[in-house]
């Protein structure tokens, strides 16, 4: 199944995170809105790191891996998109 | 400071999109000067930050009615309907005195260009970080960055003219955002020259101004050229293979 929520986190920008989801893990996770990213593919690796998370851990996950040095955010910080896919999780109970 | 300076004038979105990349891959080779671009787009066209889903922020039916293209930049930010601007690209070497490593100082050096253009005109603007330039209150000026294989390309718009409703029939508002950001909104914090001089600023008159405002901001010799013969073929293949095909549209 994909879940999907739209979420402006405090000082940021919208979010919109996508997650397949598939007999407890993320298959594939996608956070996207009208943010910088330095470099980009820093930031598409980071999303790509997510695949194959458990479900619940990925909030956790998406904070280490987005607050990776080297990946500069503007208008987006691992915190917000931590707690989109939270909130995204939170919105759409797995069996 | 010496600057190939080419005015490529109107074109489609993909070819726009693709001469930048172009330009900055012949950076990245060593066979091309730091570059500034002046262009403007036909058929306009919106479009979408690199971060964004295309689907989700543009009416493609509505942009299929009225002639409107869409594509994706290789630059984050947000969605803009390019039609009355003048658009400009700066592709130079990182280590380039525009191009420091803090992100946020070269987008300060390079909009100073902007800022001096647009006092040119008579309109006293100024630089709001992170990337926008603001005259009388309201944005006039946007910009987006993006840094590969050593060089930074960095491009962005002059409005000449705003039409916000146009604009909303293009994109498609969030629930969310709809709260915050409705479309008087927009209409008190976006404008262009026409908007700021009370008066028509055609594209030539405007391309004119900012070039002479990032020649003197920057110090620069902005050395007018044509497009090489090969970096055109080169852009007219990158548009085809990536900036047109659905899947970098659709990529996100």
């Amino acid at each position: 199944m994909i879940l999907r929520l739209d979420f402006k986190p405090e000082g940021m920008k919208l979010l919109r995170v996508e997650i397949e989801a598939e007999d407890g893990f993320a298959s594939r996770v996608q956070v996207r809105g009208d943010f910088f990213a330095h470099p980009e593919e820093l930031f598409e690796e980071a999303e790509e790191a997510l695949g194959g998370s458990p479900i619940a851990e990925l909030p956790d996950r998406a904070f280490d891996l987005f607050s990776r040095p080297g990946l500069s955010l503007h208008g987006v910080d691992a915190a917000a998109i931590a707690a989109t896919l939270r909130k995204a999780l939170d919105a759409n109970p797995l069996p | 400071m010496r600057i190939r300076f080419l005015d490529t004038g109107p074109n489609p979105a993909a070819f726009n999109m693709a001469f930048d990349e172009t330009v900055l891959e012949g950076i990245a080779r060593g066979d091309t000067q730091p570059t500034l671009r002046l262009y403007s787009w036909k058929p306009a066209a919106i479009s979408v930050g690199y971060f964004q889903g295309l689907r989700e922020e543009i009416d493609l039916a509505a942009c299929e009615r009225l002639g409107v293209d869409a594509v994706r930049r290789a630059t984050g930010g947000g969605a803009v309907l390019h039609d009355a601007e003048v658009t400009y690209s700066l592709v130079v070497p990182e280590g380039h005195e525009l191009a420091p490593p803090d992100i946020l100082e070269s987008y300060r050096l390079i909009c100073a260009g902007i800022v001096e253009g647009l006092a040119l005109l008579g309109v006293e603007a100024a630089f709001a970080p992170i990337n926008d330039i603001v005259a009388g209150g309201k944005k006039v000026s946007g910009n987006a960055q993006t840094r590969k294989k050593g060089v930074l390309l960095q491009h962005g718009t002059l409005l000449l003219d705003v039409d916000v409703e146009k604009m909303f029939t293009l994109l498609l508002v969030p629930q969310e955002k709809l709260k915050g950001r409705l479309i008087a909104d927009v209409k008190q914090r976006v404008t262009g020259l026409r908007g700021l001089l009370g008066r028509e600023v055609g594209y030539r008159e405007a391309a004119g101004a900012l070039a002479s405002g990032f020649s003197s901001a920057w110090g620069a010799d902005l050395v007018q050229a044509e497009p090489e013969a090969a970096e055109v073929e080169g852009a007219h293949r990158l548009a085809e293979a990536k900036y047109a095909t659905e899947a970098w549209k659709f990529k996100r």
